[in-house]
């Protein structure tokens, strides 16, 4: 019996890890798994790599705009080249620190405007796998972000915290196939449902064929979904196509947001009338 | 033992680099795959029960950082460990071509077994047209990387066994 166990060591683990993994799949689709003891201690290993590979990424992203500003000036000599390069870094820095300085009085004056208790976070880092859009925040629990709350900009809605440790929170984003947004159209209030797709498209979904959706239309939350608050833009119709059978149109659309290009968002919990209660 | 955790060690900073730096890359939405790669080396040259642990840990967080899910890569990532490590038994590799083909192979089951566990977990529409693009494409990437990535383990491991042996 252990020369069986000991020769086939290898596929017995593996089998174990296999069933191991469908159980807490099933679990957790379920809804069972309510303690999951391992995520956090792996977060609580990478959070700290990821804030440093964060940085390194920004100095990156900061030299490649650099290197493209300064490909114009290729006839000029070493020593212009240099100085201007110091001269871009400098820039670079300031318009930098600008930036970021008139992004966070925007999350401010935003802020205002939303539920009190709202945690301003950043984002370090994106979704390790091309099958799921999602990023990771800087706070977590022990910050105030829960579950199920929404992370928005001053430009739009982001995604929906669907898991947190202590230190951080996974956030669904809308162009997630999984995500969904209740939505509705500024100009007729048609309401549908926003959804993103493997295909990179995001679409507004269950919309009747006989409403009246036009491209430039835009699309904002209803609050209804007890998510996100009321109001908040979700994004620009970019196609509407009516199929010749089926009872809905096939919509389009552009996200307010594009979080590739986000850097801190709001974390805002919504108080449904539940949660007065 | 130390050596898996050693390896182990690498497989998260893989995910690390999957997390953030791979996403520089002009591959638009799609991640190169370093941690399949790592998988299919474990099971093809370090088939050890330390092996299949890290596999499993690294799937797992793999879906801590990334699925919506939990569960998903770590049973993918398992899956491939033991096919990879089935297959070797009949097959010995150190052609470079011959590891790009395997590590395809790998990443083919690994696309069809995240496939079949989220069309079975999770409800997307119109999932399996899109979905088989994103199998390939990623099977494509991985299989480049993978004779690099085997080079650089092989030397790194080499390099730990000379040092243990000396000390």
């Amino acid at each position: 019996m252990l020369a069986f166990l000991r020769k086939n060591q290898i596929v017995l683990s593996s089998c174990s890890c296999l069933l191991l993994a469908l159980y807490i799949l099933n679990a957790h689709a379920r809804g069972q798994l309510k303690n999951d003891p391992i995520g956090p201690i792996l977060l609580w290993m990478l959070r700290p790599m990821q804030l440093g590979t964060h940085a390194v990424t920004g100095w990156f992203s900061d030299v490649q705009k650099g290197f493209g500003t300064l490909s114009g000036f290729k006839t000029e000599n070493e020593r212009l080249r240099i100085r201007i390069q110091q001269l871009e870094a400098e820039r670079n820095k300031l318009l930098e620190a600008e930036a970021t300085n008139r992004r966070l009085q925007q999350l401010l004056d935003f802020r205002a405007q939303l539920p009190p208790g709202s945690v301003t976070a950043t984002i370090i880092a994106n979704s390790a796998s091309t099958w799921f859009q999602s990023c990771l925040l800087d706070k977590g629990s022990s910050d105030g972000v829960g579950k199920g709350m929404a992370a928005v900009t001053p430009l739009g809605v982001v995604g929906q915290v669907i898991s947190t440790a202590a230190r951080s929170a996974k956030v669904l984003l809308i162009t997630d196939p999984n995500s969904g947004v209740d939505v509705l159209v500024q100009r007729t209030r048609a309401r549908g449902i926003v959804s993103g797709s493997l295909e990179q498209k995001t679409m507004m979904k269950y919309v009747k064929r006989s409403e009246d959706i036009q491209v430039g239309d835009r699309l904002i939350t209803t609050g209804l979904d007890g998510v996100y608050p009321k109001g908040l833009m979700v994004g620009t119709v970019t196609k509407v196509q009516k199929q010749n059978l089926g009872l809905f149109q096939y919509i389009e659309l552009t996200p307010s947001v594009s979080p590739s290009q986000t850097e801190e968002v709001l974390v805002v919990k919504v108080e449904t009338n539940q949660t007065k209660n | 033992m130390k050596l898996s955790f050693l390896f182990f060690a690498v497989g998260l900073i893989l995910v690390l680099l999957q997390t953030t730096l791979l996403h520089l890359l002009p591959l638009g939405p799609i991640v190169p795959d370093f941690v399949l790669v790592l998988c299919v080396y474990w099971g093809l040259y370090h088939p050890t029960v330390g092996a299949v642990l890290a596999s499993f840990l690294l799937g797992y967080s793999v879906d801590v950082v990334s699925s919506p899910i939990l569960g998903l890569n770590a049973f993918a990532m398992s899956m491939v460990f033991l096919a990879v490590h089935l297959s070797s038994r009949s097959i010995w590799l150190h052609d470079p071509m011959a590891s790009a083909i395997v590590v395809l192979l790998a990443s083919l089951v690994k696309g069809a077994a995240l496939a079949l566990l989220s069309a079975f977990f999770l409800s997307v529409e119109s999932f399996w047209m899109s979905a088989s693009f994103y199998i390939i494409m990623e099977a494509l990437i991985a299989a480049a990387l993978a004779p690099f990535v085997f080079a650089l383990l092989r030397r790194g491991q080499s390099y730990v066994e000379r040092f243990r042996v000396t000390a």
